[in-house]
């Protein structure tokens, strides 16, 4: 209530959070799993002093470069830019509360870019040892990034103690904070084999070839497990009214859910397909189809995490419409309008009742849903009611488990029912 | 509509607003200067390599090499400062980012785009040939539209009274073309870049000078005189600067005020200074002098800021959170010290691996 919305109406919905997060998450953990498949396997190269094995790596190191560098950390940026433009709100109170874990995470980013720049351009010039140990640093830098971004993101879903103490480490290392670093610890060196395939394939030697995707594999498949256990452990740390909106009581949830059960096996198998004996011609496409996959897998487990937090945006804290749980009573007695800082008609007459029922939608609808887009439309979902059956629902709207309570007074619950009826559904 | 009761409630802050003032000046002015040489570079290469597409100077070789790596570092340098604004300004900034939110998103895209294209005119400089110039010319243009994006937007966070055009335009598309100071503000950037990259060049081949490199003299000519030309349109981009900010403003600058006065006069003359020490070619002398002056522009600056939100906000109104995080700073600060002895321990381990190989750091 205390900024102004972003009309995107098409765009809306999360859609450009939805977009930008999954391919950073994709590529920001092989930042992760990738450094330490960079020295190990280099260490491989001088174990088996193999000439070719570290020419591979330092290929691999610059298809790394070039991934995680540019692609990976600009749109890391570019998450940080989208959440303050979708939800300032929210995107203020992380600011605020766990300004040195951003902080302290910036230096652990410059970490990274200096050592993995250098481990890249002195490939080869550099003695063994000092190399790898510029790797080594490289990796370290990198995963505790993860720890400190981890903290941040798990806080929004299960923020535990901080919301009654505000202290910050309550919420830094808040119940879902460790079984997520495993979960993710694992999933990073999965996805370095993952990458691994895409460029071992290309490697022209039959037999390094097929030494090396075998490598791959294992790096795929040995922490499966170990994935799967940590993403059990993560569940059923998550308070029960957070587990029963995943599980129970979203239907949108179950298409997610059966993605993540069904392409678990899938990437499995896909790693030992690839494990075994088949012609460059046939693991060259099936390691990017791997990859594809890969980023349906992860981009439905982080559905579910995101949608896990229904209805608010930080659990407990603050709405997906940027209200606080404290604040619905007030507002409701003085109204949306009057309390909102960012409307034009801050009183409803009957001249003005579309365009403050445009604003009311802006303010309290338009941060999850669209308006024709891919994403929550708000089109279909309405479609079915009629007008007094849409001031009904909206009046109750909080006896859906992910929605959040509508704040607003009588009126104002009306005046956004003949938005959503006359304008949106078009029954003028 | 009173812009002042657009302004959102400020979040109570961890720990005094002055530790965050201190962070934001510092790292901002090294995010400053690492994106002047970023653009200054491009610029220069640019202009050199364009002089002779065919066989382009050693000098365009040179800068294609560490024009990427720049480009990684500047961004980097840009993440604290940015953070350190939100946390006392964020109030400002995130209604400003709304605002213009198509263009504030798009920065994301340019950057991405202008970054690989740094990386494919090195990569492929020779392969490239005379399309080389084109590649290179894409990167450096979408950096300095980048630099009009967040010249726009810190502009449109102190003017609270143009704010009010949101209820007419939602979409995020506004820009603040309008407003005088503008474009004097982001030339004054852009010229900036051409001094410090065309300083770095020349402090750069005074080290190697050192290394008996025979090309060194004639690239720190060529990098001094960047630097001084620049900083005489500086001064001239300054003073127009200083006369179309708003009087209330300005006047500070100009005897209302004894400290912003006599920061502004020590600015002006230093630049004179330098002006002085650049067409000298002294190229140490410069380079310490011009940390300072760059150190009080980002003051002034600051202080410019502070006196557009003057009638809206200050900083010391930020309330100090009761649970405070004191030993979070502390925790910042040792991260900060041992993180930078290991990256300067890095450094210097490649650094000695081409020094073996009489090699220059790419």
């Amino acid at each position: 209530m205390n900024y102004p919305g972003w009309e995107l109406s098409f765009a809306g919905g999360g859609l450009l959070i939805a977009m930008i997060a999954i391919v950073h998450v994709y590529v920001s953990h092989f930042a992760i799993g990738g450094g330490l498949f960079l020295v190990l396997t280099e260490m491989k190269g001088h174990r088996e002093n193999s000439a070719a094995i570290l020419d591979y790596v330092k290929k691999h190191t610059k298809f790394f470069l070039l991934l995680t560098m540019v692609f990976g950390a600009m749109t890391g940026v570019g998450i940080w830019f989208t959440i303050s433009l979708l939800n300032p709100g929210a995107t203020s109170t992380l600011i605020h509360n766990f300004v040195f874990a951003w902080a302290i995470e910036w230096v652990f980013f410059l970490g990274e870019i200096v050592s993995l720049l250098v481990y890249y351009y002195t490939f080869g010039r550099m003695e063994k040892n000092k190399h790898l140990l510029v790797g080594w640093i490289y990796f370290i830098f990198a995963w505790l990034s993860l720890f400190a971004i981890n903290g941040i993101i798990c806080f929004m879903l299960t923020p535990g103690a901080w919301l009654e103490t505000g202290n910050f480490w309550d919420g830094f290392f808040n119940p879902s904070f460790w079984p997520a670093l495993f979960y993710r610890t694992f999933l990073a060196l999965m996805l370095a084999g993952l990458y691994g395939f895409v460029t071992s394939t290309r490697i022209k030697d039959h037999e390094l070839r097929e030494s090396m995707v075998r490598y791959c594999a294992l790096w795929l498949l040995a922490p499966f497990f170990f994935f799967l256990a940590s993403a059990n452990w993560y569940i059923n740390v998550l308070p029960e009214h957070v587990r029963e909106v995943i599980f129970v009581r979203s239907p949108e949830m179950v298409r997610y859910i059966k993605t993540f059960a069904l392409v678990s096996p899938v990437i499995f198998f896909g790693g030992l397909v690839m494990a075994i004996g088949l012609p460059a011609r046939v693991k060259k496409p099936l390691a990017y189809l791997l990859l594809l996959i890969g980023l349906v897998y992860m981009g439905s487990f982080e559905f579910i995490r995101e949608g896990g937090r229904k209805p608010f945006v930080i659990y407990g804290h603050t709405y997906s419409n940027n209200v606080s749980p404290l604040k619905v009573e007030q507002i409701r007695e003085t109204g949306i309008l009057s309390s909102a800082k960012w409307v034009k008609n801050k009183v409803i007459t009957d001249e003005n009742r579309l365009e403050a029922g445009r604003e009311l939608f802006n303010l309290t609808c338009l941060p999850c849903h669209s308006v024709g887009g891919p994403i929550n439309d708000i089109v279909p979902l309405t479609a079915m009611f009629k007008e007094r059956a849409l001031e009904f629902k909206i009046k109750r709207l909080d006896k859906s488990p992910y929605m959040p309570p509508f704040a607003g007074t009588e009126q104002e619950g009306k005046a956004l029912a003949a938005y959503i009826f006359q304008e949106l559904q078009g029954n003028k | 509509m009173n812009p002042a009761d657009l302004v959102p409630v400020a979040d109570m802050i961890p720990v005094p607003w002055g530790w965050f003032q201190f962070f934001l000046i510092l790292t901002f002015m090294l995010h400053l200067l690492l994106m002047n040489v970023m653009v200054g570079g491009g610029i220069i290469a640019l202009f050199n390599h364009l002089r002779n597409p065919a066989q382009p100077s050693p000098l365009v070789r040179d800068l294609s090499r560490k024009f990427p790596t720049t480009i990684a570092i500047a961004v980097n340098f840009g993440v604290a400062p940015l953070l350190f604004l939100q946390v006392l300004y964020g109030h400002f900034m995130y209604v400003s980012s709304v605002l213009m939110a198509v263009y504030w998103l798009s920065v994301v895209g340019m950057l991405i785009v202008a970054y690989y294209s740094a990386y494919f005119y090195n990569m492929r400089f020779d392969a490239l040939a005379e399309d080389a110039p084109k590649v290179l010319g894409l990167s450096v243009v979408l950096l300095m539209m980048i630099g009009f994006v967040f010249s726009n937007n810190m502009t449109l966070m102190l003017n609270p009274q143009k704010w009010t055009a949101y209820f007419d335009h939602a979409g995020g598309t506004m820009l603040n073309l309008c407003d005088p100071t503008l474009f004097p503000r982001y030339l004054h950037f852009m010229t900036a870049s051409l001094a410090i990259g065309g300083l770095a060049i020349a402090l750069l081949n005074l080290y190697r000078k050192k290394k008996g490199d025979p090309d060194a003299d004639r690239l720190i000519k060529q990098g001094m005189s960047w630097f001084s030309f620049a900083t005489a349109g500086q001064i001239v981009l300054g003073i127009i600067f200083l006369t179309v900010l708003p009087s209330e403003v300005r006047t500070l600058f100009l005897g209302g005020s004894v400290w912003h006065t006599s920061l502004l006069i020590f600015g002006i003359s230093g630049a004179v200074l330098l002006l002085f020490f650049g067409f000298k070619k002294m190229v140490l002398s410069t380079t310490v002098l011009t940390g300072l002056i760059v150190l009080v522009m980002v003051l002034i600056r600051d202080l410019v800021r502070r006196a557009y939100l003057a009638p809206y906000f200050s900083t010391s109104d930020l309330q100090v959170a009761s649970v405070t995080q004191y030993l979070l700073l502390l925790l910042f600060v040792v991260v900060l010290l041992l993180g930078f002895g290991v990256m300067f321990y890095v450094l210097k381990l490649g650094h000695e691996a081409f020094c073996q190989e009489g090699e220059v750091r790419p």
